[in-house]
């Protein structure tokens, strides 16, 4: 490669405040991750913030919960339709995965623990994700919907229930990832302090 | 309203009536002769949907000198393979095992994602949570089917695997809910087998309770078997029980004799010989579970059970019954009830090489390599090699004429009713000859609503095509000066902003060059194998009522698409004895030049220019 | 080529790779580009992720380790918005990514999301298509807009898929091959494009 630098990243546009952020000490968030707002963000123990995602608590308090995966491109607080200000705008349980470019808009929503938010999935205002859900590629989650525990949304909104009963080996999955992925992610939190 | 980007579909000579030796008849839009030459193609005929093809679809007959479309062809398989494994499957296999894969390779029977091999782990220790406990445990134990799409297990049907291998095997000896099935084999094998019977008849007694005067329960397989069975003894036993004198008086649905009666009284009796009688009248129906006799089961309050406690969630849809294959051994047709818990899954189906011929001639004008892993062809005689390709550009022409212009300029943006509409065809000659190009198509486009069009420049030359080698030897930005050049002095002294233009692909030339306009009978621009025409439409109103409606007050569906019908008339000269020699054969021996043979092909085509836009 | 502006918007390399400056190349050192390949701008690529655990048999046979997460060939057109990454797994209880292979005239379209094993050549990817982990995608495919292939997927060549999941929608015509070349796609774009042959 003609390239020498380990990366070309270009520079995120931090527009707007930079929010108060509690974090443990144990995640791994990457420096080019975007945090914007003016409310809270809170990410516990062991989470991954991956590059480019983006965490915006303008319209409420961010908390990201023990062993949970942000993938690029991925944006919590989204501002929805609602543009209500709440106490809590998002909130995401324990070992919750959000994949590449999904959205979880702002507005009391929260993830139950386990739950799989797809790639390009939309999650909006208000809806209450069960635990261990599965939320397939593009599926889109109405605003204020309450989606029950062990629920699988695929093919465009068909619904069906999870009975594999494999809710702690996929835990036990995701801890292996953030394993690795803690080796992968060059961590900055310092930038976000 | 969907944009519509422009496109040109070509209409195969299969489906024009004269080439099936019958005459078009009275009903042909303008022709009353039959005459090929007088007939208007419609495109909105009804029949016009199954003859219309895009160029990438069809193929063409060197030999017949003709197009051909994947409809008209006649296919012979090449290969089998597996398109989930990408495994060959010789056809002795499909003889024996069917047209679906016999390694592990399953379809979700959900929702139709491929399904994966994984181990059922059994519940993980709790108290073990340390990071080498499950190191082992991925390599052991049952197995299941599990799909990663929608998180469907085969565990939900109640259906484990010992081995992580030949799925498809185990598969088959496996109900739903995990209880044995027998193979083809081992039936015919326990059916011999006397203890066996004695046995199975005392347990379907005991547990059955609905005492002894209860058949036994055959599965499908078996019923078939038995059945087949019985008919062929009594096929080959022609004096069996009955004779044609008793048949007479049965009159019982059991027997088939009641048929050959009836038919006796129609056919006047004559026609039956004793012999005949005597023989069909031997024949009966299954009377015990031995001969293949079930009895319907027709209480259905268990499945009315099940989906009192499932409820509508439980039961499997239409598309996902029918994505099931059938008869697969599991409960009869009258007991089948649609729960999800029934639903198998499906062995992926294979798929084919194949390869095509010339419906006429029978040359093979299509013909993949066998190997599945290769996309070469031995032989690909698509018509985009032989016919000129066709490619629609909307064209606004000078701002002067007409303000608001611009908006045709954009693709796929609706056309102005009664407002004229220019738009730039460009012929692409694919062959190593020049070709004359006549074009013909109506003054108003068939239908409700005519639209009016002038093919401005309906005869015209194209040169020929180089070979690709003389193309790609010369320097790329030369080649694309060259052509600016060649594009400059064709147009006469028209010397600035053709190549600001020309980097928009939708051309805006907003020149008002006054030797760009539009002239009857002149080629629009020319280029090394290519010549762009213009074509002007005045789209019709949409206005329903005051025009022509036969009765329908609405638009019918994609009734605002402008669709002009168009003949294309190709002539070209090419070296004679073109049926022996091949197109790449035939531009290396240009030195001889004995007897040039002249060439034409004609063919109806269809150009798709946008919507017009609603009143 | 004469007159470069000092900045355009893409850099172009020596092998005429066309890389946008406004594109996310994560871990360029394992990012393997074969030549002539455009990037465009927001397009991200996760060549960060790389596998941690080398397949045995390569260990065994004393072999460099092969760090390439991504690897790109000729004649690639990767549009704005899309993410190739690497997929990842658990394999004998620890979780490690695989490289994702792509041949030569791919293109993948706006916001689509590539996590596949491997992409043959001409493949087309259209628009805001996800393509699940792992999933083997052969030479001569169509994968229309909005389709969702699921993880572990094989799409056999000569295929048209659809849908979420994605199924077999129809079968690439003979005369659909030269569709897929994207040798004039690649001279549109650059620092001094040239318009589309007419």
């Amino acid at each position: 490669m003609s390239s020498k630098r380990h990366s070309i990243l270009p520079p995120v546009s931090q527009s707007g405040p930079k929010p108060p952020v509690h974090f443990s000490s144990s995640i791994t968030i990457a420096d080019s991750a975007l945090l914007i707002g003016t409310n809270l963000i809170v990410i516990h123990s062991e989470s991954v913030i991956h590059p480019r995602a983006k965490l915006d608590s303008l319209a409420g308090r961010i908390t990201v919960g023990r062993r949970c995966i942000v993938h690029e491109r991925a944006t919590l607080g989204a501002v929805g339709t609602s543009g209500k200000i709440t106490e809590a705008a998002v909130t995401l349980g324990d070992y919750v995965t959000v994949e590449v470019g999904a959205s979880i808009e702002a507005g009391e929503t929260v993830i139950g623990e386990g739950t799989v938010v797809g790639v390009g999935a939309r999650v909006g205002a208000g809806a209450v994700v069960g635990k261990h859900c599965t939320l397939t590629p593009h599926t889109e989650i109405a605003a204020g919907e309450v989606v029950p525990d062990f629920t699988v949304v695929y093919s465009n909104g068909m619904r069906r229930t999870d009975k594999r009963g494999v809710a702690e080996l996929k835990n036990k999955g995701q801890a292996r990832q953030i394993d690795v992925l803690r080796r992968m992610i060059p961590s900055n939190p310092a930038k976000f302090a | 309203m969907a944009a519509l980007t422009p496109y040109t579909y070509i209409q195969c000579p299969c489906s024009d009536s004269s080439t099936l030796g019958r005459s078009s008849g009275p009903n042909s839009p303008t022709g009353s002769e039959g005459d090929e030459d007088d007939r208007t193609f419609d495109p909105r005929a009804p029949r016009s949907n199954y003859s219309l093809y895009p160029l990438e679809y069809l193929l063409y007959c060197e030999d017949c000198h003709q197009i051909r479309c994947p409809r008209c062809v006649s296919e012979e398989i090449v290969t089998y393979y597996c398109p989930n494994c990408l495994f060959e499957v010789p056809s002795s296999t499909i003889k024996s095992e069917g047209n679906r894969c016999t390694r592990s390779c399953f379809q979700c029977p959900i929702c139709i994602g491929p399904l994966a091999v994984t181990s059922v782990e059994t519940k993980p220790d709790p108290g073990l949570l340390a990071a080498t406990d499950n190191t082992a445990a991925p390599h052991s134990g049952p197995y299941a089917l599990t799909c990663s799409y929608c998180n469907w297990s085969s565990t939900e049907v109640g259906i484990k695997f010992d081995k992580p291998n030949s799925i498809h095997a185990q598969l088959a000896k496996l109900r739903n809910g995990g209880t044995t099935r027998l193979t083809a084999k081992e039936r015919k094998e326990r059916r011999k087998d006397p203890s066996y019977r004695s046995q199975a008849a005392a347990t379907t007694g005991s547990e059955g309770g609905a005492g002894p005067g209860k058949e036994e329960k055959l599965d499908l397989e078996t019923q078939f078997a038995n059945l087949k069975s019985f008919y062929q003894r009594q096929l080959a036993d022609p004096n069996s029980a009955d004779t044609g004198l008793a048949s007479l008086s049965d009159l019982g649905f059991s027997s088939p004799t009641s048929l050959s009666r009836i038919m006796s009284i129609y056919t006047g009796g004559s026609l039956q010989d004793k012999k005949a009688k005597s023989r069909v009248g031997a024949m009966r129906e299954a009377l015990e579970s031995d001969e293949g006799l079930q009895i319907a089961d027709l209480d259905e309050s268990a499945a009315i059970d099940k989906l009192q406690t499932d409820g509508h969630d439980g039961t499997a849809s239409t598309a996902q019954l029918l994505d099931q294959i059938p008869n697969l051994g599991e409960a009869h047709l009258h007991g089948r009830s649609r729960f999800l818990s029934e639903l198998r899954p499906i062995p992926y189906l294979l798929r084919a090489k194949r390869s095509k011929r010339c419906p006429v001639c029978r040359h093979i004008i299509s013909k993949p390599e066998a190997k599945i892993q290769t996309t070469r062809f031995r032989i690909r005689l698509v018509a985009g090699s032989y016919i000129p390709s066709l490619a629609i550009r909307p064209l606004s022409l000078s701002s002067a004429s007409s303000t608001s212009s611009s908006g045709a300029s954009v693709p796929g943006a609706l056309l102005e009713p009664l407002k004229p509409t220019h738009f730039l065809l460009t012929f692409r000659n694919p062959i190593f000859d020049t070709i004359k190009v006549t074009l013909g198509a109506p003054a108003k486009t068939p239908g409700r609503f005519p639209s009016k069009v002038t093919v401005l420049c309906p005869e015209f030359e194209i040169d020929a095509n180089t070979d690709v080698w003389d193309e790609a030897l010369k320097d790329s930005g030369e080649r694309e000066r060259e052509r600016e050049r060649e594009r400059r002095a064709r147009r006469g002294g028209f010397e600035e902003s053709t190549t600001t233009s020309s980097s928009n692909n939708h051309n805006n030339n907003n020149n008002n060059n006054a030797q760009n306009q539009l002239e009857v009978g002149k080629i629009w621009e020319r280029g090394r194998n290519w010549v762009s025409i213009v074509v002007e439409v005045v789209p019709p109103s949409l206005k329903l009522g005051d025009s022509t409606g036969d009765g329908g007050g609405v638009l019918r569906e994609d009734e605002d698409v402008l669709e002009i019908p168009m003949f294309v008339r190709v002539e070209w000269e090419s070296e004679g004895g073109g049926d022996e020699v091949a197109v790449a054969a035939r531009d290396t021996s240009g030195g001889s030049k004995e007897a040039r043979e002249k060439r034409e092909l004609a063919y109806w085509c269809v150009l798709g220019l946008g919507r017009i836009r609603r009143s | 080529m004469s007159r470069r502006p000092p900045r355009g918007e893409y850099i172009e390399t020596d092998t005429g790779n066309k890389v946008a400056r406004k594109a996310t190349l994560v871990g360029t050192q394992n990012i393997m580009l074969g030549g002539k390949t455009v990037i465009q701008p927001e397009v991200m690529i996760r060549g960060d992720l790389i596998r941690t655990i080398q397949a045995s048999s390569q260990s065994a046979s004393g072999a460099p380790p092969n760090n390439t997460a991504v690897s790109i060939g000729r004649y690639c057109f990767l549009s704005r918005g899309c993410c190739l990454r690497p997929p990842g797994r658990l394999y004998k209880g620890t979780f490690t990514y695989m490289p994702l292979r792509m041949g030569d005239h791919v293109f993948v379209g706006p916001g689509s999301v590539i996590q596949a094993a491997s992409v043959g050549s001409h493949v087309h990817i259209g628009t805001n298509v996800v393509v699940g982990e792992f999933a083997i995608i052969k030479d001569y495919v169509r994968i229309l807009d909005g389709t969702v292939v699921p993880p572990n997927m094989v799409i056999p060549s000569l295929s048209i898929v659809a849908g979420q999941p994605a199924r077999l929608i129809g079968e690439v015509p003979e005369g659909g091959h030269e569709a897929f070349e994207l040798r004039d796609l690649y001279k549109t774009v650059g620092n001094n494009p040239q318009p589309a042959p007419s």
